[in-house]
């Protein structure tokens, strides 16, 4: 991961959001993006250059469009026609990024398009998060790494968020290997991040 | 054994290409199923080795051209759906709402500083009638604007009859128990009426009133009776000590009736009347 100074940045063609830019490179703002405050933090998993990247509540395509100046191809899932509209733009200039209209709740909608992947990322604002990043184990090859974003207020806004972490961490390693926990402090608040790696 | 591709069938025979039209792909891959039960993720070296294409970039940007395409054709089909302009159609006439409000009172303001004899018992005045005050009184800038909010008023009368109509045509059974305006408005709270039509009678009851509830919830004040089923005259009018009632049967008959306006798009003339019956006999005092 490129950092200048202290601000994490990615290269690649400016101009997808309205992102400042930095000696050519695109400011990654951790305050936006919750996979780069966990960069931030010193967590996640480094992306690399042919790195296959599954990812799971893309939206607008902002994240995305950073993690595709990294990796070698990114499965951008998401569900909602709104936001698709604007991941379709940003796919139409980053040749790497597949976008996916479906339902990451329902992974046999775009199995027929995926390969096995080397890296799951999920960040989507449902109830049954944990659940959902099971289903999906199915794209990730053995080794590979899963990073869930756990939106604790989405899960059940009246509980604990440290309690309804607990409980994603206990559901996930069944049949994951936790490599780490943090919460994105100070960045995003009630959201923190699981780094697991799939069994081989 | 036929193995079954985005790109291409393979069996033991060997391999067949679907094209290279992105198009043509997408409608093909909407009508492939795929079992979760023995998946395997495709290896993109059968498509080369199909002669489907030649590099993985090929593969890469032939696969994104598909997804595009599909992506779009999905879209398309989600705001064909008539509800979807409602919507935005309601949204925009809370909006206008607002919108006149806020100029509405701050030309009274202004007018009251250049007209001494203007006092407090003029804002009591209908709004329409102050407003015609107001520019017979004005000139200038003053005058501008409130021929500006005659117009707006106007406009939204206007938009007022599209949401209620429209409301009648996506929202029949919905429409018949409260009124398009109010069923327009409950869509628009809802998101939509795959949302409102998967909804208890509860939340139905409740909606519009969130501070109500939550300040409920998190203890201590009593439960909001109803959101914003309240415009409805048959909740508004009725009685305090049945109000709740009427409220709660009003809601699970709406619950019922938008489940009937997308399942089957069309008015249940029993059910309405049935519904209407048990909605009145709620509002009788004992």
């Amino acid at each position: 991961m490129i950092r200048l100074g202290n601000v994490l940045v990615s290269p690649g063609e400016g101009g997808v959001y309205g992102e400042r830019t930095l000696d050519g490179y695109r400011v990654w703002d951790p305050h936006r993006s919750k996979l780069a405050a966990l960069y931030m933090l010193g967590g996640g998993v480094d992306l690399t250059p042919g790195m296959k990247v599954l990812y799971l509540g893309a939206a607008n395509g902002t994240t995305v469009s950073h993690v595709a100046d990294y990796a070698g191809t990114v499965y951008a899932v998401e569900f909602a026609p709104r936001p698709m509209q604007d991941l379709i733009e940003v796919a139409r200039r980053r040749r790497n990024i597949v976008p996916i209209m479906a339902d990451a709740n329902r992974p046999e909608e775009y199995a027929l398009f995926m390969e096995a992947v080397d890296l799951l990322y999920q960040d989507v604002a449902q109830p049954n998060q944990v659940e959902i990043a099971e289903k999906n184990l199915v794209f990730l090859r053995p080794g590979g790494h899963l990073i869930l974003m756990l939106k604790t207020r989405s899960v059940d806004v009246r509980r604990d968020p440290a309690v309804v972490l607990e409980e994603a961490r206990a559901g996930l390693e069944r049949h994951l290997d936790i490599v780490d926990v943090r919460w994105l402090e100070p960045y995003h608040h009630d959201h923190a991040a699981i780094v697991c790696s799939r069994r081989r | 054994m036929l193995q079954r591709y985005w790109f291409g069938d393979v069996d033991e025979e060997g391999c067949r290409s679907a094209g290279t039209d992105p198009a043509a792909l997408g409608e093909r891959a909407a009508t492939l199923r795929t079992g979760m039960e023995s998946y395997v993720p495709i290896d993109w070296e059968v498509a080369r080795d199909c002669g489907v294409v030649r590099t993985r970039e090929e593969y890469v940007d032939l696969l994104r051209a598909v997804c595009i395409a599909r992506a779009r054709a999905k879209i398309a089909e989600s705001y064909r759906a008539r509800d979807v302009e409602l919507l935005q159609m309601v949204r925009m006439l809370d909006e206008l709402d607002n919108v006149i409000n806020l100029l509405q009172e701050r030309a009274a303001e202004w007018y009251q500083v250049t007209t001494p004899s203007f006092s407090r018992k003029y804002r009591s005045l209908p709004a329409r009638k102050m407003l015609d005050l107001i520019r017979k009184g004005a000139r200038g800038g003053l005058g501008d604007v409130a021929d500006e909010i005659d117009r707006l008023t106007v406009t939204r009368t206007r938009l007022m009859r599209e949401v209620s109509a429209r409301a009648d045509e996506v929202l029949p059974n919905t429409s018949a128990l409260i009124g398009g305006l109010v069923a327009a408005r409950l869509l628009s709270r809802a998101g939509g009426l795959p949302a409102l039509a998967r909804m208890p009678g509860s939340t139905i009851q409740v909606i519009g009133s969130e501070q109500a509830l939550f300040s409920h919830l998190r203890g201590g004040t009593p439960p909001p009776k109803h959101g914003i089923i309240f415009q409805h005259r048959r909740v508004h009018n009725a009685p305090r000590e049945v109000r709740g009632r009427v409220a709660r049967v009003l809601a699970a008959k709406l619950a019922i009736a938008a489940r009937l306006d997308y399942y089957r798009g069309e008015a249940v003339p029993e059910f309405i009347k049935e519904a209407q019956k048990k909605i009145d006999e709620a509002g009788v005092t004992a």
